[in-house]
């Protein structure tokens, strides 16, 4: 069992080096500075972009160049829900790593141990059960804006939306589906499919 | 054991394939990047800040298709830019139009432009970026006294007036800092 643990967790770390890798390959040029031709211009009296037609723009449009000392605070109601969701992910992948891989459903010895139900793999699957369910509520509450059909299922906040509220109830049905049996019940794939459409619907959206 | 990781990669790729239908970058180099794509690519083509950001903010090409791209950037078009004569030499054009082209809405996995994109994949190209749905539904319930009636706004053409990280191609809420209005939200 602890070599099945230990090759689960090499696996995930190999994975993990070869994502960050190759998303240091991809890493693009950082943006060019925009404000600085615009501002070396501060004198000029025209607007060829009046993407809105507003009446009577100011002689100086570049006066409009935001204050730059303005600092997104860290943490508020919108982020909130970035932060839960990275946590769903952090207990989906504490679950899975501490799988105990106990139980049989065929051919099982004459008199298996007692089934642990409340051990450390349990914990975890539930809390991730219950911070995806949280996660899913407090994105409809605060992100219910970006929600719109008419953008049709290529939309990726809607996407967004069906994948993560699909994983969260998966992970919730192969917590339950578990945790009310008092024989062993194969629940893994379930919550893993559930867990993989939560982290595909992060990706979507980061 | 075998067959239940067969379902979960057969499922991801079909979703990476569908996405990827959109878009013109690599699935896979989406995929594997760690880097924040949910606003839209920054500029990195100097030619074309220096060009677009002499007169206003140089907006990302991904704020609009490409087809909308392809009606303002020719010769014909330059000439009355929005009221104002913005004509380019053919080489410095055919540059600017190849960057804005190959980095449209469509052609990008960062996530706003991806919105850009499906909100005008029918009809005809807007020619604003403000005319397209999204961001005309982004900012809709905006009053107007924050935009239009505020010196220091004037046009929600104005991006960086209020998007602070407009530059970066970022435009979360987060990052919105009204002037005048410090509790806009």
């Amino acid at each position: 069992m602890k070599n099945k643990s230990s090759i689960k967790l090499k696996s995930t770390l190999a994975g993990l080096c070869i994502l960050a890798a190759s998303g240091v390959a991809h890493a693009q040029d950082a943006a060019l500075d925009l404000s600085m031709p615009a501002a070396s211009k501060a004198s000029h009296s025209f607007i060829l972009a009046a993407n809105d037609t507003p009446a009577n723009l100011p002689a100086s449009v570049t006066s409009s160049t935001p204050n730059a000392e303005f600092e997104p605070a860290f943490f508020t109601a919108d982020n909130l829900h970035q932060y839960a969701g990275w946590a769903t992910l952090a207990l989906v992948a504490g679950a899975a790593l501490s799988a105990p891989g106990e139980g049989c459903e065929a051919n099982c010895p004459p008199n298996p141990a007692p089934r642990q139900t409340n051990g450390t793999h349990a914990k975890i699957a539930k809390a991730a059960a219950a911070m995806a369910a949280f996660t899913v509520v407090d994105g409809l509450l605060t992100h219910w804006d970006d929600f719109h059909m008419e953008d049709g299922f290529s939309d990726p906040d809607n996407l967004h939306v069906m994948l993560g509220t699909v994983g969260a109830a998966m992970m919730m049905y192969a917590v339950n589906k578990s945790a009310n049996s008092t024989t062993p019940v194969s629940h893994a794939g379930i919550a893993e499919l559930g867990g993989v459409a939560m982290a595909v619907a992060v990706k979507l959206t980061w | 054991m075998l067959k239940k990781f067969k379902i979960v990669a057969l499922m991801t790729s079909a979703l990476f394939l569908a996405n990827a239908a959109y878009a013109g970058e690599t699935a896979g180099e989406w995929l594997l990047s760690f880097e924040r794509m949910k606003g839209v690519k920054p500029v990195t083509d100097r030619k074309y800040a220096k060009e677009c950001g002499e007169c206003h903010f140089a907006y990302q090409p991904g704020l609009l298709p490409a087809k909308s791209w392809e009606k303002l950037l020719t010769p014909q078009a330059l000439k009355n830019h929005f009221g104002d004569n913005a004509e380019l030499d053919t080489a410095t054009l055919d540059e600017v139009r190849d960057y804005a082209l190959n980095n449209a809405a469509e052609t990008s996995w960062y996530k706003r432009a991806r919105k850009i994109a499906v909100s005008t994949a029918n009809g005809p190209a807007p020619l604003r970026i403000t005319e397209t749905r999204y961001i005309a539904r982004v900012h809709e319930e905006i009053p107007a006294k924050m935009i239009k009636g505020n010196k220091d706004v004037k046009s929600l053409s104005m991006c960086n007036a209020c998007h602070t990280q407009a530059a970066k191609g970022v435009f979360d809420s987060d990052t919105v800092n009204i002037p005048n209005f410090p509790d806009w939200d």
